[in-house]
């Protein structure tokens, strides 16, 4: 069964953080400058600045400069990654129950061959 | 069972006896020919010993990135009672280090049965330990994304 894999990893990680959230939320809206990212929050701009990075380093945003402002935009790539990991796993599941399906249907034929051919001996050997 | 916000759900219904469904899972000479196989693999190995606290393993050779691999799917029974409901704890160690919970509730339905598969702790536990779980984090980017409901954009 496939397991998570470390870009997965730094995905949820960087999404288990509300403030993280309320970036991405912010930057869904589109492209934004840092500072007025950072605004809304009770925080310094530096402890924002900790929170962007963590989002960079996992793929879900994209920093550029344009002048002297750094612009930051929402990658929303790797939130896909996520979600279709979690349908793999369901999927792997669905496949193994369709196993046992099968290998119970071959029971069951092999079990009416066995009977049928217990009748037919039977007949067989009725009275003549 | 309360289904929580990192818990995956399955439900599948059967024409077999629920007592044949849930040896299927016990008996290693019926599981290694459908639990935890792949297609193209191979089921090299497959031990149960079945009663609570009881492990088992599952190695199915595969098609890996560098030729053939052996991947073992190990676990240990938490609670086995037949035919309603089994509970095993289950890794795949060679992936990751994470273990997850397998529960399987069976219940009769006509001839035959209903099986609902709750695989809990999908994610790893860090994942599930958030204050807004798993459900609400899919929710939330999913409005990320820009796709909410008009419901749910209508009180924003």
């Amino acid at each position: 069964m496939p397991t998570a894999q470390p870009q997965l990893d730094r995905t949820l990680i960087a999404l288990a953080d509300p403030t993280r959230r309320a970036i991405l939320h912010r930057l869904s809206r589109g492209e934004a400058r840092v500072t007025d990212v950072a605004r809304p929050f009770a925080m310094s701009l530096a402890a924002v600045s900790k929170h962007v990075r963590v989002l960079e380093r996992a793929r879900l945003v994209r920093r550029r400069r344009a002048g002297r402002e750094h612009l930051l935009s929402l990658d929303p790539k790797p939130l896909d990654e996520a979600a279709a990991w979690l349908d793999t796993q369901r999927a792997t599941w669905t496949a193994h129950l369709d196993a046992l399906d099968a290998m119970l249907a071959a029971e069951d034929r092999a079990a009416a061959a066995v009977a049928a051919k217990t009748t037919n001996t039977k007949k067989r050997r009725g009275p003549r | 069972m309360t289904t929580g916000p990192n818990d995956l759900r399955v439900t599948r219904r059967f024409t077999a006896s629920p007592e044949r469904v849930f040896d299927a899972w016990l008996d290693p000479e019926r599981a290694r020919r459908w639990l935890f196989t792949t297609p193209g693999g191979e089921m090299v190995r497959a031990e149960t010993d079945p009663r609570v606290g009881g492990s088992f393993v599952f190695v199915d050779r595969r098609d890996g990135d560098s030729g053939r691999e052996d991947i073992e799917h190990v676990g240990e029974y938490l609670e086995i009672d037949r035919p309603r409901r089994l509970v095993f704890t289950f890794s795949v160690p060679r992936y990751s280090p994470h273990v997850s919970r397998i529960t399987v509730d069976i219940v009769p339905l006509g001839d035959g049965c209903e099986l609902t598969l709750t695989h809990a702790d999908v994610l790893p536990e860090w994942a599930s330990r958030t204050k807004d779980g798993w459900t609400t984090l899919l929710g939330q980017l999913a409005h990320a994304l820009g796709e909410v409901p008009a419901a749910a954009s209508a009180r924003t």
